[in-house]
Parts: C-alpha cells; sequence; structure tokens
C-alpha cells in the first residue's frame, strides 16, 4: 500500500507571533515541531506499511525550516520525505491548504490512501483532512480510532458522540486518525544515524503544478478581521481578606442575589 | 445568475431524532435571519422515517425545511451527504450556511466546502452581521494564544460550523408557518464508496451536568482529590451538580463527565463557582452561558478572576470548607424557622 501521510509542522507552544496586519501565524519565525496528533497518523501510516508491504511518504506543506520534522518523521519509519515549501503558500487557511496538499498528492502519487492527524493544535479547525479529500474526489472518513486493511478496501472504526461506528471503506481514501488509535514508537536508533543521509525532497508550488490563485493568503476565502481578548464586563466585584471574611462576603452576596 | 439568499442551517438526523444541535441553529439562525430581514431554511437529510420530525422543525421558527429522504441517507456517510448538501446549497444558495460542529457537522462540512471551493470557519461561538456589506462576522476561539478571532468570508454561501451548547434551544412556536419540501439529489450523489456495518452506543455518562441549576468546579488550586471531594459536599448543599478542569480529570479526581470545556461540556448554569481554575479559554468557552460567575483563586489576576462577576480572593482549601460549614448552618436555621 502507498501511503501518504500529512504532517503540520506547528509553532513551538509560547513561540507564536501573530503578524499585526494580516492576522496570521507567522509560521517563518516560530520554532516548529510536529503537531503532537500527526504523531498517531504517522504511526498508523507506518504500521499499515509493514503489514502490508507498502510505502509511506511523509508530506509538509511549510517554511523551510520545517525540515527537521520531516527528518524527525524519518526516525518514526516514514520512507520518503516531502516539504511542499513557496513564498506563495503564505497564509493559507483550511480550503489553500488542502489545495496546496492535493496538487501534492496528484504529482506524488497514486496513493491507495492518505492519512492525515485528527486537528492542529494551532489552527484547530480538523477541517483540512475531509477538504483535501474533496479535492481529489476521494471518500473519507473522520476520527478513526482501528484500521484492518483488506484487499481494496479497509474495515475501520471511528468514534462518534454516541459511541464508535464500524465501517467498510473503498480504497483510495482519505481518513484522519484519532490519539486514541495507537501508542507512537519511539524513534529508531538506526534510522536515526541515517538521518544525515536521508533527502528531504522541496516541491514548489511550479513543481506541484498548482494554480497560483488557489494558494495561500489569495487564495483563501475566510480572513482574520482582527482578533481580541475575551471583554469581560468590567462590572466585578473583588473580594479579598482573611478566608473567614471572604466566605461570609461572599455568601452574603449570593443571598442578596436570590442565588442561594 | 447568483443570488444568495437566505440563512441555511443543517438539520442533523441521529437515526432516531432531530440533534440537539438542531434546535440552537434554529435559535441563532433565526436571530440572524431576522437582522438581516431573511428567511430561515433547514436542510436536512435522513431516511424516510425521519419525515415528521423534519416537518416539524417548522414549529421551530424554520420557514422552509428543504428535506432529502432515502434509505441511501440512513447513516451518515461522509461522502454522500456531502455531494447531496452541495447540489442542495447549488440550487437554493442561501447567503449564509451554518452547519453544527458536531462529529456529523465536522465531517461533512468542509468536504462540502471542498466541493463547492468555499470558506469554513471553524467552531464559532458567536456571529455579528456587519451592516454595510451584510457579512457575516463568525467568531471563534483561538486557544493556543487565548484569544478570540473574528473572521469573515470572501465566498458565498458563507460557512461555519458552530459549537454545540453555546446558543439557546429555540422555542416552540406552534403557529409560525414555514414550507416543506422535498430535494431530488442526482442519482450519482448517492454512490458512496462506505458502509456503516455497525453502530455501538458507549455506556451514558453517570452525570450529566449540562443541565444543572449551579455547578460548583475545581481546578488544580485544590491541590488534591482530597480537596476536590469536599465539592461534591457543597455541591450538594446547593442542590447543584460539580465540574472540572482537564488536568484534575487526568490526575483521577473525578471522571471526565464533570470535564467543562472544549474537551468536555459546556455549561448554562444560573451560578458557577470556579476553586483554584485559571480560567484557561479551553475551559472558559464550556462557560459561555453561565449567568453569575464566581471565582475563588489566590491569585487575583488570574483569567477566570478578571472575568468573573465575583471575584473572590483566597485560599480554596481554607474557603471552600468555610463555606460548606457556613451553608450548613444557614440551612439548619431555615428549617428551624
Ligand atoms: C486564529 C486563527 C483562526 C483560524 N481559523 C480558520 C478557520 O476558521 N477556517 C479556515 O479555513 N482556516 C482558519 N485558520 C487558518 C488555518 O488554521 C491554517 O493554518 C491551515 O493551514 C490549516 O488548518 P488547521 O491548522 O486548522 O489544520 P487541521 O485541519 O486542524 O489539521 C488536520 C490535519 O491536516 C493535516 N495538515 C494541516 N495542515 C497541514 C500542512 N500545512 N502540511 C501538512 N499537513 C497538514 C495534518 O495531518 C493535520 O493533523 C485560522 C488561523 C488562525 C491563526
Ligand atoms: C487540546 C486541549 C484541550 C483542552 N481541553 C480542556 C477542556 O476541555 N477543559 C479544561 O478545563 N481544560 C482543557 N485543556 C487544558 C487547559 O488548557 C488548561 O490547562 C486547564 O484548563 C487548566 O486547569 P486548571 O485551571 O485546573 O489549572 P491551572 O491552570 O494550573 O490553574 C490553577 C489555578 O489555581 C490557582 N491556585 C493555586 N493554588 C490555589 C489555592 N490554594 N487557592 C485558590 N487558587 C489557587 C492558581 O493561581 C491558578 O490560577 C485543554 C488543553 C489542550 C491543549
Amino acid at each position: 500500500m502507498r501511503i501518504m501521510c500529512c504532517l503540520k509542522p506547528v509553532p513551538k507552544p509560547g513561540s507564536v507571533k501573530i503578524d499585526p496586519e494580516t492576522h496570521t501565524l507567522k509560521r517563518e519565525e516560530s520554532e516548529l515541531v510536529l503537531n503532537p496528533y500527526d504523531r498517531y497518523a504517522l504511526e498508523a501510516a507506518v504500521d499499515l506499511a509493514e503489514k502490508t508491504g507498502g510505502r509511506v511518504v511523509a508530506v509538509s506543506m511549510a517554511p523551510p525550516n520545517a525540515k527537521n520534522i520531516l527528518l524527525e518523521a524519518f526516525a518514526f519509519g516514514a520512507d520518503e520525505l516531502v516539504l511542499v515549501s513557496d513564498r506563495a503558500f503564505a497564509g493559507a487557511d483550511t480550503l489553500a491548504t488542502s489545495y496546496t496538499l492535493a496538487c501534492a498528492a496528484k504529482k506524488l502519487g497514486p496513493f491507495d490512501l492518505i492519512i492525515c492527524g485528527k486537528v492542529s493544535v494551532d489552527g484547530e479547525t480538523a477541517q483540512v483532512g475531509p477538504e483535501l479529500a474533496a479535492w481529489l474526489n476521494l471518500p473519507s472518513v473522520t476520527w478513526v480510532k482501528e484500521i484492518t486493511p483488506h484487499e481494496g478496501y479497509l474495515d475501520l472504526v471511528r468514534t462518534r458522540e454516541f459511541g464508535e461506528e464500524r465501517l467498510k471503506a473503498r480504497l483510495p481514501l482519505v481518513i484522519t486518525i484519532e490519539n486514541e488509535a495507537n501508542i507512537p514508537r519511539p524513534p529508531s536508533i538506526k534510522r536515526l544515524l541515517k538521518q544525515d543521509e536521508v533527502e528531504v525532497k522541496v516541491l514548489s508550488a511550479k513543481d506541484i503544478e498548482a494554480q497560483e490563485d488557489y494558494l495561500g493568503l489569495k487564495g483563501s476565502p475566510t480572513q482574520v478581521v482582527d482578533t481580541f481578548a475575551p471583554e469581560y464586563q468590567g462590572k466585578r466585584e473583588l473580594i479579598s481578606g482573611s478566608a473567614e471574611e471572604v466566605s461570609e462576603r461572599l455568601l452574603s452576596i449570593l443571598k442578596e442575589r436570590g442565588l442561594i | 445568475m447568483e443570488n444568495y439568499q437566505g440563512i441555511a442551517i443543517f438539520g442533523e438526523w441521529t437515526g432516531i431524532e432531530i440533534h440537539e444541535s438542531t434546535y440552537e441553529l434554529l435559535s441563532e439562525g433565526r436571530r440572524l435571519a431576522d437582522e438581516l430581514e431573511s428567511s430561515l431554511n433547514v436542510l436536512i437529510l435522513g431516511p424516510p422515517e425521519a419525515k415528521e420530525a423534519a416537518q416539524e422543525l417548522i414549529s421551530y421558527g424554520a420557514d422552509k425545511v428543504v428535506a432529502t429522504f432515502d434509505e441511501k441517507l440512513k447513516d451518515f456517510r461522509d461522502d454522500i451527504y456531502a455531494q447531496v448538501v452541495a447540489e442542495m446549497l447549488k440550487k437554493y444558495q442561501p447567503e449564509i450556511m451554518l452547519f453544527p460542529a458536531t462529529s456529523l457537522g465536522q465531517a461533512l462540512a468542509p468536504r462540502v466546502a471542498g466541493l463547492l471551493k468555499l470558506g469554513l470557519t471553524a467552531h464559532c461561538i458567536a456571529f455579528e452581521i456587519r451592516k454595510e456589506d451584510r457579512a457575516l462576522i463568525q467568531i471563534r476561539p483561538s486557544f493556543g494564544e487565548q484569544i478570540m478571532a473574528r473572521i469573515v468570508s470572501r465566498t458565498k454561501p458563507q460557512m461555519a460550523t458552530v459549537r454545540p451548547g453555546v446558543f439557546p434551544h429555540a422555542q416552540k412556536i406552534e403557529s409560525h408557518q414555514g414550507e416543506f419540501e422535498i430535494f431530488e439529489p442526482s442519482e450519482k450523489a448517492l454512490v458512496s464508496a462506505l458502509e456503516v456495518i455497525e453502530k455501538k452506543p458507549k455506556p451514558k455518562a453517570e452525570v450529566d451536568i449540562t443541565k444543572a441549576k449551579t455547578i460548583v468546579a475545581g481546578g488544580l488550586g485544590l491541590g488534591s482529590k482530597e480537596y476536590f471531594q469536599k465539592l461534591f459536599e457543597l455541591a450538594e448543599l446547593l442542590d447543584g451538580a460539580v465540574g472540572a478542569t482537564r488536568p484534575v480529570c487526568h490526575l483521577g479526581w473525578v471522571s471526565e463527565d464533570h470535564m467543562i470545556g472544549v474537551s468536555g461540556v459546556n455549561v448554562r448554569p444560573k451560578l458557577y463557582l470556579g476553586f483554584g481554575i485559571s480560567g484557561s479559554l479551553h475551559h472558559t468557552v464550556g462557560l459561555q452561558g453561565v449567568e453569575t460567575l464566581v471565582a475563588i483563586n489566590t491569585d487575583a489576576n488570574a483569567p477566570l478572576m478578571k472575568q468573573a462577576d465575583i471575584a473572590v480572593q483566597g485560599d480554596a482549601k481554607e474557603i471552600l470548607p468555610l463555606l460548606i460549614k457556613k451553608l450548613k448552618k444557614l440551612k439548619s436555621q431555615r428549617e428551624d424557622d
């Protein structure tokens, strides 16, 4: 089975910078780490490739400083590493991101399966997987927690609010992986030692034959108008003093307001 | 000709009934439709047996219900649901389309957005209308940065998913009039690569804190499971329920059924008391509907303290037992009276 695994480099918690003009994340200036949820996607991909005698192509759309993340993916078992990187991708929303990944998938494919993480910890939309599937005209199944491969199809268990659902899904297919799906393996020492020899292939917008109108900020229909800290009415009453005093005071206010 | 009109919401059929989130979208959709002097439409998919429930949505404020019923739509299947909704949107061209951010909605909406090449804003918790151009301002939390973002879409319909539990349940108005229309999708829209084999419901949550009128919640500031346990005593005295932050659930102080926030539930009590809770947006996004918010924290600058109606500065480990003692006394006094 030939599997594409989408890995999102995200700013390391605490190092996030937002562009004051476009209100988008300044990814070039942040220290990047692998989106934690994508570890489960990668493990699922590597495990399936091992079971079916396949290969895993790890793909990230990110600035050049994301190469390290792909090298990390190599240590975790990815066979090929591809960084899709171009200034034209900057400021992409989920539609532009999924379009770019779809162009990369067409270029690098065909794939039997495309695996995404459940959600990113920065944008937190969980939209890229299903949108990518739509661009490629492939079926999609989200929040997959169990995968059993068969000839031409997968037996999947997905999580829903009410519990679980088992489905049979024909290949080729796009799935997103739950964090309960597996326990990611530690990096392989053998692969860590070979990291210097592996190549990260870098593809530009032109290389993936993408149409410029669909890329980056220009190709992003959603636009952040502004950001704000949640507002507080400012009518708050601050009570301080000894524990005895404040509890007495709190109870009398609550009584006055008819809340107790 | 492109002529985008009306607000549309997605009606979710659970297999048994209409999902709670549909009624929440109906109330917010109605508000937006009234503000834009426009109509409120429901797009709903399901098996034939969903018909009666779908028609009933008119009495919850819908001006029109557009439905496709087919045995093939009995279970949610990402591909065919998206194809049918995309065909509906092409035909009806609403100016706004809202989906619930349920597991179904979060899988469906981005597929539709991808098929029609539309913008989609995730997990909104509020909407505003920009008067000059009727643009829908979509407000969503950005948890990492502890801020809210206002987002607009350049494409139409302007689409968003909406966090469940944020908007109130629509009221039933028997006299409300509306139309009911069947939409016939193309044959190829109903061709799926997926087959649902089995549904396994999980055991019902032991506790449901979403309906409680009073909630006493605790966070890491309570220091230990032993102190956290005292919240149950306080909750009983106040005839309320116990809420928690995520880390205390993960420490095993209390089950995850009590978790409030993005990973837990939304609550809308009259009174919420938060003991030793910092007020991360991950938690407070679940407190949208709280009427009176009380925070008890040693740090007067903790975000929850800033957001509170009543901010009590002090040690929660001392204050909690004192409140219990005083309330017991109060109760026995009241009983004596
Ligand atoms: C405050 C704020 C709010 C935003 N809100 C929205 C919004 O409502 N709608 C919208 O369309 N955009 C929004 N964006 C932009 C969006 O977050 C982009 O970053 C987009 O590139 C990726 O979406 P995501 O991070 O939500 O990914 P998700 O959809 O949450 O990611 C799911 C999976 O997709 C794959 N993936 C995602 N991105 C990449 C990548 N670059 N390379 C490889 N694989 C990837 C990974 O497997 C990942 O686990 C917002 C951005 C900000 C800063
Ligand atoms: C993807 C993701 C999803 C998440 N989902 C959720 C969610 O659904 N719900 C949720 O709650 N969290 C969630 N979190 C975690 C969230 O980000 C915060 O870490 C969490 O809410 C903080 O919990 P806390 O307030 O109990 O602890 P802390 O942030 O550690 O706060 C403890 C507070 O107690 C105060 N304190 C200390 N000692 C005392 C004392 N003696 N008396 C009084 N006050 C004292 C401190 O000043 C501090 O303000 C999520 C995180 C991630 C990354």
